[in-house]
């Protein structure tokens, strides 16, 4: 009688004693968690961070046919407005006649043909290209040229000549609005 | 591969020595105190402090450092906490390694065959008191910013060996390059510490397996448990301090910007290092507070050979009561150093020190020696 009450009462401190321990690990991995999480947090980019890699540019104010230069991630960036008339010029080239084709659509953002956003670094010998405003030297096909090696892109940042043999980079964006950008 | 063949396929090229030798010690005497869990305290805020250390230098700028801390606190995600882990972590590992300290001169822990588990934490006490000083005047606010002008000029100023290390160490007076050497000396010297840590729970270790225990019980999960219970006491008292008393200890004045023209009316240190510093600026001169504050550690390490009682007998009545007196006697120099200087404040410092040199060099191999008859 003895024995078995005594071993149902050690039965019962048992499971008791699982349920403690449960919960005390339980209640440990929580702590631990809140105290690590700081740490982590810590060491992420602040608000000012954050907000520079997802910057946001007004480019309603770009007259036609000229760029403007933004800096972005360490990078300069060129926001272009393309003329009506090289909208029309570069969708009729012939992809056979391109370095590293691609086409119209591929360069710009659907429904906002007339900007083009590249980063304004030449892919040959790295240095920034020429040809933001309409007085400058702008190369053959009405784009960008750049000063280093010559090289030649169109107004859509494609390359139509020189030693660079890749397309001019195009950064992650989209459009929020008709006037606002906003890359990252 | 089997987990087996993997395992004795590292094991063979990767020893293990803490699983050859039991990572825990196999049997101890029962019933230790909760105090017993002490070092392991201090261990675990050692590595907090590291761990928190090591996201603030990520953010310090020796060069603007009073502002840094501001954009730490205010732009750093998560920052103020960070911060506030940093600086009550401080005050609870200082108040963890104050309680051991006095807790083996009352005990008699530092007599043989303790000497060096003693010996090493009188080195990790010297090693803190320079990190946490040294810490104190990365935060460039207006009262560090002139402990740390006096302490260069006085280092920089010394003759013979000690100034060439005075010199070696700051590099010249305060100026515009010694935040960035301090913030690096503050953490190779917070790694020293780790060093002495170890060495002094190795020490421990070897005592724990010599003794032969007269109630034996097994580390895991006896002890174990103990530590954890100890452990969920000292994060609770951490946690209400650093989200209540923020600035416990701290001099306020201090929260404001450092300026060379301006010296604060108190200069009182954070709590922790306010018994030394009263004992320093007891000696006028310079070399004389340098001297007086090595002579204080000092005493203590020679502690285990100014003791006259047998080992593990037990300690008088007497001695107790004085032991009792040191304790009122540390916490006086440290509330007379958190007082702006006066000829009351001064006389009661020396009178302070004097007692504390007093109690060591006299009254404990005099009051041991009798009471051992």
């Amino acid at each position: 009688m003895a024995d078995t009450s005594e071993h149902a009462l050690g039965h019962d401190g048992d499971s008791r004693r699982d349920f403690l321990k449960i919960l005390t690990v339980a209640a440990g991995v929580v702590g631990a968690g809140a105290v690590a999480w700081p740490f982590i947090d810590a060491l992420g980019p602040d608000a000012e961070g954050t907000a520079a890699a997802h910057l946001i540019v007004n480019v309603s104010g770009i007259p036609e046919n000229s760029a403007i230069t933004v800096t972005w991630n360490g990078l300069p960036i060129y926001i272009r407005k393309l003329t009506p008339q090289q909208i029309a010029d570069t969708q009729a080239v012939a992809l056979t006649a391109l370095v590293d084709p691609a086409t119209f659509n591929s360069r710009v953002k659907p429904g906002y043909d007339s900007y083009v956003v590249v980063v304004g670094l030449n892919t040959g010998a790295p240095c920034a290209l020429e040809g933001n405003n309409p007085s400058d030297p702008r190369g053959p096909f009405d784009g960008w040229i750049s000063p280093c090696d010559g090289s030649v892109y169109d107004p859509l940042g494609r390359v139509r000549g020189g030693p660079a043999a890749k397309n001019l980079t195009i950064p992650t964006l989209k459009f929020i609005n008709d006037a606002q950008i906003q890359f990252g | 591969m089997s987990t087996d063949v993997k395992k004795s396929w590292l094991a063979s090229r990767l020893p293990c020595p803490a699983k050859e030798a039991g990572s825990c010690a196999p049997m101890l005497e029962r019933d230790a105190p909760y105090a017993a869990t002490l070092p392991a305290l201090i261990t675990g805020a050692v590595l907090f402090l590291l761990a928190s250390g090591l996201v603030l230098a990520v953010y310090y700028t020796p060069a603007h450092g009073f502002a840094s801390i501001q954009f730490i606190a205010r732009n750093v995600n998560s920052g103020w906490l960070i911060q506030g882990f940093h600086t009550t972590g401080v005050t609870m590992l200082f108040a963890a390694v104050y309680w051991l300290l006095f807790r083996d001169i009352y005990t008699g822990a530092y007599r043989a065959p303790g000497e060096l588990v003693w010996l090493l934490r009188v080195k990790l006490f010297a090693l803190l008191l320079l990190v946490g000083w040294l810490g104190y005047t990365l935060s460039d606010g207006a009262v560090s910013y002139w402990s740390l002008t006096d302490a260069t000029n006085a280092a920089t100023g010394l003759g013979g060996v000690a100034g060439v290390i005075g010199r070696w160490f700051f590099g010249g007076p305060n100026g515009a390059g010694t935040l960035a050497r301090l913030e690096v000396f503050h953490a190779v010297l917070a790694l020293a510490i780790l060093c002495v840590l170890a060495a002094g729970r190795r020490a421990a270790r070897a005592l724990a397996l010599q003794a032969k225990p007269s109630h034996p019980v097994s580390c895991h999960p006896y002890y174990t448990s103990q530590t954890f219970a100890a452990f969920s006491v000292f994060a609770l008292i951490f946690a209400v301090l650093m989200f209540f008393a923020p600035h416990y200890g701290l001099n306020p004045l201090n929260a404001a910007a450092s300026d060379s023209l301006i010296v604060p009316a108190v200069l009182s240190p954070p709590w922790y290092l306010s018994p030394v510093s009263a004992v320093a600026s007891t000696f006028s001169s310079a070399s004389g507070g340098i001297f007086g504050v090595i002579a204080m550690l000092a005493v203590l390490a020679a502690l285990p050979w100014l003791d006259r009682s047998a080992p593990n007998s037990k300690r008088g009545l007497f001695y107790r009561l004085l032991t009792g007196l040191l304790l009122l006697d540390i916490i006086g120099l440290g509330l007379s150093a958190s007082y702006p200087a006066c000829t009351l404040s001064g006389g009661l410092t020396a009178a302070f020190t004097i007692w504390y040199f007093f109690h060591f060099l006299v009254l404990t191999p005099l009051v041991t020696a009798l009471e051992a008859q």
